[in-house]
């Protein structure tokens, strides 16, 4: 079953981020050839629902962190020989025989751009598959490493030694070659045995891709989660953070059968977006087998990511901030209600009504999320009249706050989780701080 | 000091703009000639706010709509003549002489086109001011607003002896020496007479278009008094780009200078505050306006804040961005200036607690202003309800939600007191959200 996500989630959690921004994508995306940042995206687009696929890409990119393994291509090779690949061209095969002198002497005034393009390419692909087998024998198939059980890796390590790729490793990269032998080579690589050059390239860019991850890993010190099955029901993730953010102040969490809705309260600024943010960022990121800001972390491997952090009105087509909370919660519950565990975050839920009807709402809602056990689910609010009422009825809520210390008028945040629920509020403050109320006052005044 | 309205203001009422779509510039812009669309631009962007002016332009298009007169040219009409009188061959009549004769020698020579085109645009204009001429015969009338414009367009019309130069004009085969004449009176003597009939022109052409347009929309015209009356009642007031729009009376006055609107969620709040901004605006514009009666104590400005835009580049909340809003209307208003006030669904960036105790703040303080005039609209119920109890200058108002059995229909009629629709377990039952999650 493929992991659930939606383009909204990903907005949210600024996956892909606008042209140009930063984003989670963009810490990631530092691939040297641009093959490798395309099948980088794929993995964005695509995190996986299967704990052994999770646990096995962790395992290479862990292994590869650990070697602190270099990616030994220089991207032009690539450029050149796929360029070369693409011409299909049956005409543009090299001749073996001896060119007439009436070429000979054109070839000197201006040799083809054609053939030039040619001879660079098959320099290009053995320079290439010189450089592979170097990195197969010194990292990808060193004792230890977990892609000896690869089987990609393994057959890509065959096709290497076996003729005719082989004959390729008998080269010296630098040489000049001869009309003859030039002429083969051509036949063979272009021609014959495209394909096979083909999948040796592709396994190259996605060695590409996971060395790449492994360097960022190493450089941000990311950890490597461990994912469990999907039936232990749990989440146990150790000093994580917000991984965009510079001093971002890390924080710890467990979920289990017991524990499976976190309701989260807390002031204004008091970092709750941010906090959920980091949390739906380290799940999506741990789903794809990607490391994770964070100190430690294992996770029941579930069936999708669903958050809900700044939800657009819809005003053009007439859709309230209500109705479009309403909206996107039945997109929700429609997905659990296949059956499918999934994780969801909601920020501020029904701030778009009245004090009663989100009072009302917020205890239904979170009440009936509750019985889902095998989701998790992450919701903010500041009812926290709700939060009381919950407590009674439901066993499985875990209640969490982010509080605010005052330091006279001034509030002051230590984005760190505490348990229990908290009535911190202070738009009145940064109202009062602005001085609104002091200005209309005082103009009043000066008026009469 | 001139009439302010921000560019926020602007934008929430969609006032501005030729490419914006429904903008109320476009609704209006039923004008023949570009002269006439850029002076309709000059008045969009600049509402006046004195109340003589304000009347005096009103009585204009009044006057013409009582005339009920269509603008005599075609765009293409007109612009040619604009084409042919912005052009020039010489700065005196030896220049003239020598370019056109280069012009004429070209065109025998080598078919050029200058000369043939001289002389179409000429004898274009001359047909065209011939047609000024009948049309400002139509408005001789000494009751005029505009009689001392008309009169001097006249006096230039005779001096150029239009009606020998049109009969001459009808002839195909005019003589080179005759065109040379001509033009040099129409485009060098004349020239600067000429430019000020093509405004007056353009102003023509803005005042019909509009009285014509007012005719067709049936809007009517606002009665401008003194700041210092200090009160705005319209009966039947609607959104003057929506067809069918719902009507509702509106008043304000000293001792009511607030308005607390309430109602669901498409009810039509916002609908209703636009209507009034923009009718407001217009009628500080001199303009008709969407409604059956109005008369309005002339102010300084309007702010309204119906969309506000997160600044989240900035790094502000939404809330944030509100509260930095709410401030600078606040210093405008503690200012002293006579205001009108629009907010729409105040503090809706943030959870409805602080909602509830910002907005009945807000809302206290701003509504003992009383020489400014509030529209404020919110979602939090609660706080007119507690409102109702210590200021007897807000009314309270709201727009019903009529249920149809399970599906809301809306009259989009104010009503007083405060909205007890609360739909919002409603909506969440009709979509059946709980069953879906009690599926397993």
């Amino acid at each position: 079953m493929l992991f659930t996500t939606d383009k909204q989630t990903q907005e949210n959690l600024n996956i892909f981020g606008k042209q140009g921004m930063d984003s989670v994508l963009s810490l990631f995306n530092r691939t040297a050839t641009n093959n490798g940042a395309k099948i980088l995206e794929e993995m964005f687009q695509n995190p996986l629902s299967n704990a052994e696929a999770i646990n096995k890409r962790i395992g290479v990119i862990s292994y590869l962190s650990t070697v602190k393994a270099v990616f030994p291509f220089s991207a032009e090779m690539f450029d050149q020989a796929e360029q070369y690949l693409s011409n299909t061209d049956e005409r543009t095969k090299l001749s073996a025989e001896k060119p007439t002198l009436e070429k000979k002497l054109s070839n000197l005034v201006a040799a083809s751009a054609d053939q030039k393009q040619i001879v660079n390419g098959i320099n290009a692909i053995i320079e290439i598959i010189h450089e592979l087998s170097g990195l197969l024998k010194n990292i990808l198939l060193l004792t230890g490493s977990p892609l000896n059980n690869d089987p990609e890796t393994i057959n890509i390590g065959k096709l290497l030694i076996t003729e005719p790729i082989s004959l390729l490793l008998q080269e010296k990269p630098k040489n000049k070659r001869s009309k003859e032998i030039l002429s083969a080579y051509d036949v063979m690589l272009r021609f014959s045995y495209r394909e096979t050059i083909w999948q040796i390239l592709r396994y190259i860019y996605h060695m590409d891709v996971y060395i790449t991850i492994a360097r960022v890993a190493a450089e941000r010190g990311f950890i490597f989660p461990k994912a469990l099955a999907k039936e232990e029901n749990s989440i146990r993730i150790e000093g994580f953070y917000h991984p965009q953010l510079k001093n971002a102040v890390a924080n710890t969490l467990t979920t289990g059968a017991d524990s499976n809705v976190i309701f989260l309260t807390g002031a204004n600024m008091a970092g709750k977006s941010t906090f959920m943010k980091s949390f739906g960022i380290a799940m999506y990121l741990a789903h794809m087998g990607f490391p994770v800001a964070a100190k430690q972390m294992e996770f029941s491997v579930l069936d999708g990511i669903f958050t809900t952090i700044n939800l657009p009105d819809n005003l053009g087509i007439g859709a309230s901030h209500f109705y479009a909370e309403v909206l996107r919660l039945k997109k929700i519950a429609k997905e659990l209600s296949t059956g499918k565990k999934i994780f969801v975050i909601f920020d501020e839920l029904f701030r778009g009504t009245n004090v009663k009807d989100a009072y009302e709402a917020t205890i239904a809602v979170t009440t009936a999320f509750a019985r889902k056990l095998g989701s998790v689910f992450v919701i903010s609010t500041h009812i926290i009249e709700a939060g009381e009422i919950l407590k009674e009825r439901c066993a499985n809520i875990s209640f969490q706050y982010l509080p605010t210390r005052m330091k006279g008028t001034i509030p002051e945040y230590t984005y760190t989780l505490e348990t229990g629920i908290t009535d911190d509020r202070h738009g009145m403050i940064i109202i009062n701080n602005e001085g609104i109320l002091e200005l209309l006052k005082k103009g009043k005044e000066i008026i009469k | 000091m001139s009439f302010i309205a921000d560019k926020q203001t602007l934008e929430d009422l969609n006032l501005l703009g030729k490419y914006k779509q429904q903008s109320i510039f476009n609704l209006f812009n039923a004008v023949k000639t570009a002269g006439g669309e850029k002076l309709l631009g000059e008045m969009f962007q600049n509402p006046l706010n004195d109340h003589e002016a304000i009347d005096g332009r009103s009585a204009i298009f009044n006057y013409f709509q009582a005339k009920k007169l269509s603008f005599p040219f075609s765009n293409e009409q007109f612009s040619t003549m604009e084409h042919y009188l912005n052009g020039v061959s010489g700065n005196n009549y030896p220049a003239v002489l020598i370019s056109t004769l280069k012009k004429k020698f070209l065109d025998v020579l080598i078919k050029d086109e200058e000369y043939q085109e001289i002389k179409k645009g000429l004898q274009h204009t001359i047909s065209a001011l011939n047609n000024c001429k009948t049309f400002i015969d139509l408005l001789e009338d000494s009751d005029s607003p505009m009689y001392d414009d008309l009169l001097y367009v006249k006096n230039i019309l005779v001096e150029l002896k239009l009606e020998q130069l049109s009969q001459e004009s009808e002839n195909t085969r005019w003589p080179l020496l005759k065109v040379i004449k001509v033009d040099h009176l129409l485009r060098t003597v004349m020239k600067s007479a000429l430019t000020t009939v093509l405004e007056i022109f353009y102003q023509l052409d803005v005042y019909i278009s509009i009285a014509g347009l007012a005719q067709t929309k049936g809007f009517s015209y606002a009665k401008a008094l003194p700041k210092e009356s200090n009160i705005l009642t319209a009966v039947a007031l609607r959104h003057p780009g929506i067809e069918k729009a719902v009507a509702n009376p509106v008043s304000f006055s000293q001792n009511s200078n607030m308005i607390f609107l309430t109602g669901a969620n498409m009810a039509g709040k916002s609908t209703f505050m636009k209507s009034f901004g923009i009718n407001f605006y217009l009628a500080h514009m001199g303009f008709p306006v969407a409604a059956r009666e109005m008369v309005f104590s002339v102010k300084d400005g309007i702010y309204s804040s119906i969309n506000v835009p997160d600044n989240l580049n900035m790094g502000y909340s939404h809330f944030y961005a509100e509260v930095l809003r709410v401030k600078k209307v606040a210093e405008e208003v503690s200012s002293g200036k006579d205001l009108v006030i629009i907010f729409d669904e105040l503090f809706k960036g943030t959870n409805v607690k602080d909602a509830y105790d910002a907005t009945l703040a807000v809302t206290a303080s701003f509504s003992e202003h009383r020489n400014c005039l509030f529209i404020i609209s919110t979602h939090i119920i609660e706080a007119g309800e507690a409102l109702q109890q210590t200021q007897e200058n807000i009314k309270l108002l709201y727009l019903p939600t009529i249920m149809n059995g399970s599906i809301p229909t809306y009259t989009y009629q104010l009503q007083p007191g405060i909205s007890s629709d609360r739909h919002g377990m409603m909506i969440i039952e009709n979509e059946g959200i709980l069953e879906l999650l009690g599926q397993v």
